[in-house]
């Protein structure tokens, strides 16, 4: 047999790169209260609007506010309320789409309908109307999100465990004496494991642009909360005089979902076990 | 009379050359078999002579069939002498039919695309056919995945001899079948050779489909043809060591089971 | 007192196909008992009924002696380790997204404990791994890769590492060359032969080729259509008194 090896290969160096910016953006905005001067809700009307300096490397809003102390702190908490987000559909979902599709059955027809029932509306319009009845604020929209993105972790995962748990080696592993539970951490949870993190970043930049949306529609963030959605809604008035205040927001907005989607890729190549071979 | 010559026969991929300068004769009427193991280049040679290969892989050398060169017809001319004159069976009988359309439905497209009959004369044709490879009429009204695979096996030698081919190329027929639906296969395609007076080509990696009903044998290694001869003087007296080797792996039944009792262990 | 003594076991699929008739079976200990009949006959089924992997409709299935039709799962997992398998196609039956080596211990995890050790030794799990491997001819460095990177006949004799790791009394052998080419298949079912004298087990050898279930087996029954048909020592399988549908098979693979 032949022996082949993995070499690392151009594409892999360059989404090493993009990964290490993405880590260090990340880093970087959990981190800007050590090095920023500015408060970012501090009102300085004195200064509105004023254009780029060595003061304000990206000048000031209609409130006199620093841009970039608020971009940075709003990557924290777009960014930040994104993953949130993500994690608890991801907790949520992956087991129960585990044990439904394990187990089938009476259990997985009740699931299917619920999953039936969620996936009948359009993401957006469940979380306008959730946040909406809920009230505007944050923690609401969050909750929406969660609501409405479980679904479809249980449901990749649901059927990832059917198609896999009718295959020979599952049937050998109850014969060879694991347990339900063996069999799925052991032999289902490779299999759900890449899916899930190729499907989640995917994901990341699409909860971010919904918060964002729904922050810009003011649903999400309230004043003076950083958001970047709620900062694009801010400037707005201003579009014609200060275009820069929409479009740095705009920019960092576009920039996360990029990364988030090549993120995306990387993993989904990852976790190809046999992709690494054949390359 | 030779039907079919190959002649330096050479098939490329990317970077591997899988079948290296092959030469032989397929005669009128015979049961030629091509064993070797997989990866020995026997199925490309199959899909070569009815230019089926993927694109990927470039076929070089000849394939003389009525005086042409089959590597150099035009497209049309290939097209016509493949459906009327080579005929070819798969190993992988289920992806050979569509599985929406009923088996009557396969038999009428491939009916209608080479013949010139009406509704009723096409039904008769396809249920005589379906009743000489020993499968009932009211197969015609069923969906493939509502017979086994012996049966789709048989339907699709019913409709590969529906024409009247020249040649028969069965690419592992039997290979997915277990072996009793197999053994009833061999005898079905023996008998319909009798009958129709087609050749046939058969390609296997498994010498006791090619005991009892090959007249002759040809064996293949890494894309050489390292033995070939009567189906007796090869099985018989191998000359290369690798033929012995396969002889020897194809287990048949012992008849005198009871004297060598011991030796069986 | 038999192995596994199977009685009168019957079993209908839900569309009302009646895949087991009073199927009765017993196998002694260091038998190979071959089970020969055409793909869709039952001897699948009747296999994985054996493994307590569908459940019997009527009938018992006892093995020394005790019951283990129809079981909970714990209550069964102590005959497990005794019941072990090898199914047909080793490409389905090692996990992709796992190394050999980490498919290989599984059932040694499970019963480690618990048994003899009468043929293995376990100095580390690396050692085990490696006796195993060199039990089955294969080398010791493919317990690093995943299973497509191994061929047909390579993954199969690491089912069979897999399935003799724990010194399991009876292997139920379902079709385990049929998917292998000719020359794979000899070595295997040589193989296969001298682990059953090595290791004191018992086979059940379920095959649709006859001439294989010959060379392999002592006794040889026949399935037909979810019945045993006949049942015989191989020395009576040119006899006059068999069954029509022996008869049959014998012809076509003469």
């Amino acid at each position: 047999m032949e022996l082949t090896i993995n070499k690392p290969t151009k594409r892999n160096g360059k989404r090493a790169v993009i990964f290490t910016v993405l880590a260090l953006t990340m880093a970087a905005a959990a981190y800007a209260f050590l090095f920023l001067k500015h408060d970012p809700a501090l009102v300085n009307l004195g200064e509105r609007l004023s254009p780029a300096s060595a003061e304000h490397p990206l000048g000031t809003d209609h409130l006199g506010r620093d841009v970039l102390t608020r971009l940075l702190l709003g990557a924290q908490l777009t960014v930040g309320y994104g993953l949130l987000a993500l994690f608890a559909a991801v907790i949520f979902g992956v087991p129960f789409g585990l044990i439904s599709g394990f187990k089938g059955g009476a259990i997985d027809r009740i699931f299917m309908r619920v999953a039936d029932a969620f996936l009948a509306f359009p993401d957006t319009i469940v979380a306008i109307v959730l946040s909406g009845l809920l009230g505007p604020g944050i923690e609401n929209l969050l909750l929406a999100i969660v609501v409405v993105k479980w679904v479809n972790y249980a449901r990749l995962v649901r059927s990832t465990v059917i198609t896999e748990r009718q295959k020979d080696y599952v049937t050998m592993a109850k014969i060879n004496g694991l347990s339900s539970f063996a069999i799925m951490r052991k032999h289902l949870f490779p299999h759900i494991i890449g899916n899930v993190l190729v499907l989640s970043s995917l994901d990341l930049g699409k909860i971010i642009l919904l918060i964002s949306s729904l922050s810009y529609i003011g649903l999400g963030a309230q004043p003076p909360a950083p958001e970047w959605g709620a900062m694009l809604n801010d400037a707005r008035p201003y579009f014609q005089s200060n275009q820069s205040l929409m479009i740095y927001p705009g920019l960092a907005i576009v920039c996360v979902v990029f990364l988030s989607n090549i993120l995306g890729d990387y993993f989904r190549d990852a976790f190809d076990v046999k992709k690494e071979v054949e390359s | 009379m030779n039907l079919l010559s190959i002649r330096q026969l050479h098939i490329m991929g990317k970077q591997n050359h899988i079948v290296k300068g092959l030469s032989f004769d397929v005669r009128e009427g015979e049961w030629l078999a091509i064993v070797g193991q997989s990866g020995s280049g026997k199925s490309m040679t199959a899909m070569a002579i009815g230019r089926l290969l993927a694109p990927n892989l470039q076929a070089k050398g000849e394939i003389w069939y009525e005086g042409k060169n089959v590597l150099t017809l035009s497209d049309p001319a290939i097209r016509r002498l493949r459906g009327k004159r080579l005929a070819y069976i798969f190993q992988d009988y289920q992806s050979s039919f569509t599985p929406f359309l009923t088996i009557g439905q396969h038999f009428d497209e491939y009916q209608r695309t080479h013949l010139a009959l009406s509704k009723q004369a096409r039904r008769r044709q396809a249920v005589n056919a379906l009743a000489s490879v020993g499968l009932d009429g009211e197969i015609y009204s069923r969906y493939p995945f509502q017979l086994s695979g012996g049966q789709l096996q048989r339907v699709s030698i019913s409709l590969a001899l529906l024409l009247k081919p020249d040649v028969l190329i069965a690419d592992e027929p039997t290979t997915a079948l277990d072996s009793v639906s197999s053994f009833k296969i061999l005898e079905l395609l023996s008998r319909l050779k009798a009958d129709t007076g087609c050749a046939i080509l058969f390609i296997t990696h498994d010498l006791r489909h090619v005991r009892k009903y090959a007249d002759r044998i040809g064996v293949m290694k890494a894309g050489v043809m390292i033995e070939s001869g009567d189906k007796n003087q090869v099985l018989n007296h191998p000359e290369h060591p690798y033929t012995a080797s396969l002889i020897h792996a194809s287990r048949s039944l012992k008849k005198s089971s009871m004297k060598h009792e011991g030796a069986l262990g | 007192m038999s192995l596994l003594d199977i009685r009168n076991i019957h079993k209908t699929y839900d569309n009302g196909e009646e895949v087991l008739k009073n199927v009765n079976v017993q196998i002694e200990s260091k038998e190979c008992l071959g089970l020969i009949g055409e793909s869709g006959c039952g001897k699948s089924t009747l296999a994985r009924c054996i493994l307590q992997i569908e459940p019997i409709d009527r009938g018992s299935i006892l093995f020394k002696g005790t019951a283990l039709h129809n079981k909970s799962e714990r209550l069964l997992k102590p005959y497990r380790k005794n019941i072990q398998a090898v199914l047909q196609n080793p490409a389905s039956a090692l996990n992709p997204k796992l190394k050999i080596k980490e498919s290989l211990i599984d059932p040694f995890q499970q019963y480690g404990s618990q048994i003899d050790m009468k043929h293995f030794t376990y100095p580390s799990e690396r050692g085990f791994i490696g006796q195993l491997l060199e039990m089955v001819e294969l080398p010791s460095n493919l317990a690093d890769r995943y299973p497509h990177e191994l061929s047909g006949g390579q993954k199969q004799r690491v089912t069979i590492a897999r399935a003799v790791s724990i010194e399991p009394s009876l292997l139920i052998l379902d079709e385990p060359a049929s998917s292998l080419d000719v020359l794979s298949q000899a070595s295997l079912l040589t193989l296969l032969e001298e682990l059953r004298e090595r290791l004191d087990m018992s086979y059940l050898f379920i095959s649709h080729d006859l001439s294989a279930v010959q060379e392999m087996c002592q006794r040889i029954m026949v399935m037909k259509r979810g019945e045993i048909v006949d049942s015989f020592e191989k020395e009576r399988l040119f006899c006059e008194e068999r069954h029509s549908y022996t008869k049959e098979l014998l012809s076509l693979f003469e």
